[in-house]
């Protein structure tokens, strides 16, 4: 049986290393994918996450809530703020229009005396509440004012959430402000004069804090960032078409009769399956390295953090071992059902496609609909990515990936035997 | 020669799934040991369907077949140990060497690698194969293929050996080379069963011959047999045609 395996091993690697073609596409084409992913993914990113929205302010206020939402604007790492432009200052049509022509993506206009409404309405409140009765209070009417947003349709809708977001803060905190300042004006009027209130005493207080802590026992000293999660996630994919080599492989075989010839001699389908198995397995082991490689050495030279393996290096190897067996079984499956190349081809990579969706490859599974949440559990592709996060991202160990590992092992053994199965049924027909 | 059937074949029938008829019908004979049984047909007759149910590869729809005394249902692999099947397409891994192809095929046969290459050596040897056996197929004649398809399915020294239209699309010289060898392993006590349309080939070289049309054997017997009982046959050309008709088949 050993001589038979061996053999098998022996035939299955000189024919793909001698496919110089092939062996160009399998080895660069992932080591692409992982560059070019990684780098259009860290863009949507940052987009989000750290500079660069571009956003142009018209300040009509150039008081209190003006100046706050400049200032708070200018130090955000949300956005590149702009009050200008092409060398003039903006006004409220001239930013409409530089958005409508995508020069930003956000304009922001505070009308003229929107701080003056504020205070007029807070000190018209603050009179309400200090007034020992409600007989001397007349009835006020709200000063109210309009801040717009002019926004680029192309925007996306977490962008211009993440802008208005801020100037609601920005609105509450001048509110606030203003209205602590008039409180303790109208209290100080009612205190000795050595008992006045600062007028600084509100920037002194500091009540409520926001500490970012990540849901791991074992955090490790990596910070997420895109790498850490789109290399994996491309990693994966990249494996798992290997099914498009091997179908290839299996239909050839179909197609110069060696399948035929094999049928005929006393051999298990199984055992010339495990000479694929083995070979392939292996250079989809060699992809994951080489896809790992790009993410520690090569990433960090585009501007890139290096891919953090976690605590586990052994662990990560053996889920992309695991990885390998599934994706391998999965073509072998493939190519066994297929009745010809072509069918074989496209059944191989639309369902690669739809399992790399389902299973949260192209857009994470948290923004998925619940049902599709629901069903994202059916991919293996979905159980190698949750195995490699916990790695990379939770700093979790062998013992964290072992459910994914047996999925995925589970996965090879089910695709074997079915192939096995509908081998068997093919001489029925 | 012995009497003993070294193949029997009972009410052998089969019907592809889909299909409206029977590709074989009703099939009874035996095949002796140690002849050079031909079965002929013209196309869509049935003989590749025949070949591929006594190889294992295609399972009969009903009926029994014994090989060597063992049943086909029950004990394919030990059949296929006693086996050898040369296909009607060239069987081979292009990119591959014909010593490379070879070693594997002889592997999967069981043959030891010590064994086997002394074997390949010998057999390209024969078939003049020697001095290209470390390039690749793919750049091979067509009568070269064939040659090497056919050693590589003897490699584990068969008893038996089916050849479906081995001779197909050759030259003269490599069918000639063919045959000779087929006679040689014949007469080492190989039962040969073999497929073709060459009918001067076929009176030539079997001892036994079947027509088969539309599923169901038409006759069965030597060549000169078939040739005296068929009035006004000159040649099994003439027999052929006498039971086949002149119909242009599909």
């Amino acid at each position: 049986m050993w001589n038979k395996l061996k053999a098998a091993v022996v035939k299955e690697a000189k024919l793909l290393f001698r496919d110089k073609m092939g062996m160009a596409i399998l080895f660069l084409m992932p080591v692409l994918l992982i560059l070019v992913m990684t780098l259009i993914q860290d863009a949507t990113f940052k987009s989000i996450n750290e500079k660069g929205i571009p956003v142009v302010l018209v300040n009509e206020d150039k008081d209190s809530l003006g100046l706050a939402i400049r200032k708070g604007l200018m130090d955000s790492e949300l956005c590149t703020l702009s009050e200008t432009i092409d060398g003039k200052p903006a006004t409220k049509e001239s930013a409409q229009k530089a958005v409508a022509n995508g020069r930003f993506i956000i304009g922001v206009v505070i009308p003229k005396d929107a701080t003056k409404a504020i205070r007029s309405n807070v000190e018209h409140i603050v009179n309400e509440t200090v007034a020992m009765d409600g007989e001397n209070t007349k009835e006020h009417e709200v000063d109210s004012f309009d801040i717009t947003l002019f926004i680029d349709p192309v925007a996306k809708k977490s962008f211009v959430s993440s802008v208005t977001s801020s100037l609601h803060a920005f609105i509450s905190e001048t509110k606030t402000q203003i209205m602590f300042q008039s409180f303790s004006d109208q209290i100080g009027a009612l205190l000795p004069e050595d008992g006045k209130i600062a007028n600084t005493a509100y920037k002194k207080v500091d009540m409520i804090n926001y500490k970012e802590i990540y849901g791991s026992e074992k955090i490790g000293s990596s910070v997420p960032n895109s790498v850490q999660h789109n290399v994996p996630a491309w990693t994966i994919f990249g494996m798992f078409f290997i099914v498009i080599s091997v179908v290839n492989n299996v239909m050839k075989e179909k197609k110069e009769g060696s399948s035929f010839r094999l049928k005929t001699m006393p051999t298990s389908y199984i055992l010339s399956m495990n000479g694929k198995i083995i070979v392939y397995v292996m250079v989809c082991f060699i992809q994951f390295l080489l896809m790992l490689l790009v993410g520690i050495f090569i990433l960090p030279f585009l501007g890139l953090p290096p891919l953090d393996l976690g605590s586990s290096v052994f662990a990560v190897l053996f889920l992309a071992l695991c990885t390998a067996f599934a994706a391998t079984g999965f073509g072998v499956l493939i190519g066994t059902l297929a009745s010809s190349e072509h069918q074989g081809a496209i059944t191989g990579s639309l369902s690669i496609l739809l399992l790399s969706a389902i299973g949260g490859i192209l857009v994470p599974t948290y923004v998925m609909p619940e049902m599709m949440r629901h069903v994202s559990v059916i991919s293996p592709l979905n159980w190698s990515l949750e195995g490699f996060y916990s790695l990379y991202l939770r700093n979790g160990g062998i013992l964290e990936i072992i459910p994914n590992a047996i999925q995925l092992i589970v996965f090879f053994i089910v695709m074997m035997g079915i192939s096995s199965i509908a081998n068997r049924i093919s001489g029925r027909v | 020669m012995t009497t003993q059937p070294i193949i029997t074949i009972q009410n052998l029938s089969k019907q592809y799934k889909h299909a409206d008829q029977l590709t074989l019908n009703n099939i009874n004979f035996d095949i002796l040991e140690n002849e050079v049984f031909g079965l002929l047909g013209p196309n869509g007759a049935g003989k590749t369907t025949m070949i591929s149910i006594l190889c294992g590869v295609v399972q009969a729809s009903t009926g029994k077949i014994l090989i060597d005394g063992l049943d086909l249902n029950r004990n394919a692999n030990a059949i296929k140990q006693l086996i050898g099947v040369v296909p009607q397409d060239i069987a081979l891994y292009p990119t591959l060497t014909a010593r490379e192809n070879l070693n594997f095929y002889a592997a999967m046969y069981g043959v030891s690698p010590k064994v086997a290459k002394s074997k390949i050596n010998e057999w390209l040897d024969k078939f003049g194969l020697l001095n290209a056996a470390d390039k690749k197929v793919e750049t091979y004649s067509g009568g070269m293929k064939r040659r090497v398809n056919l050693i590589a399915s003897i490699l584990h020294q068969p008893k038996i050996l089916f050849l479906d239209e081995p001779t197909v699309g050759v030259d003269v010289q490599s069918r000639n080379v063919i045959i000779e060898h087929l006679k040689d392993l014949n007469q080492s006590g190989m039962t040969v069963i073999y497929t073709s349309h060459h009918m001067e080939e076929a009176e030539e070289f079997c001892s036994k011959i079947g027509i088969i049309d539309y599923g169901t054997i038409l006759t069965i017997g030597s060549p000169k047999e078939l040739i005296s009982n068929c009035e006004g046959a000159k040649d099994l050309e003439d027999v052929f045609l006498s039971l086949t008709k002149r119909k242009l088949r599909d």
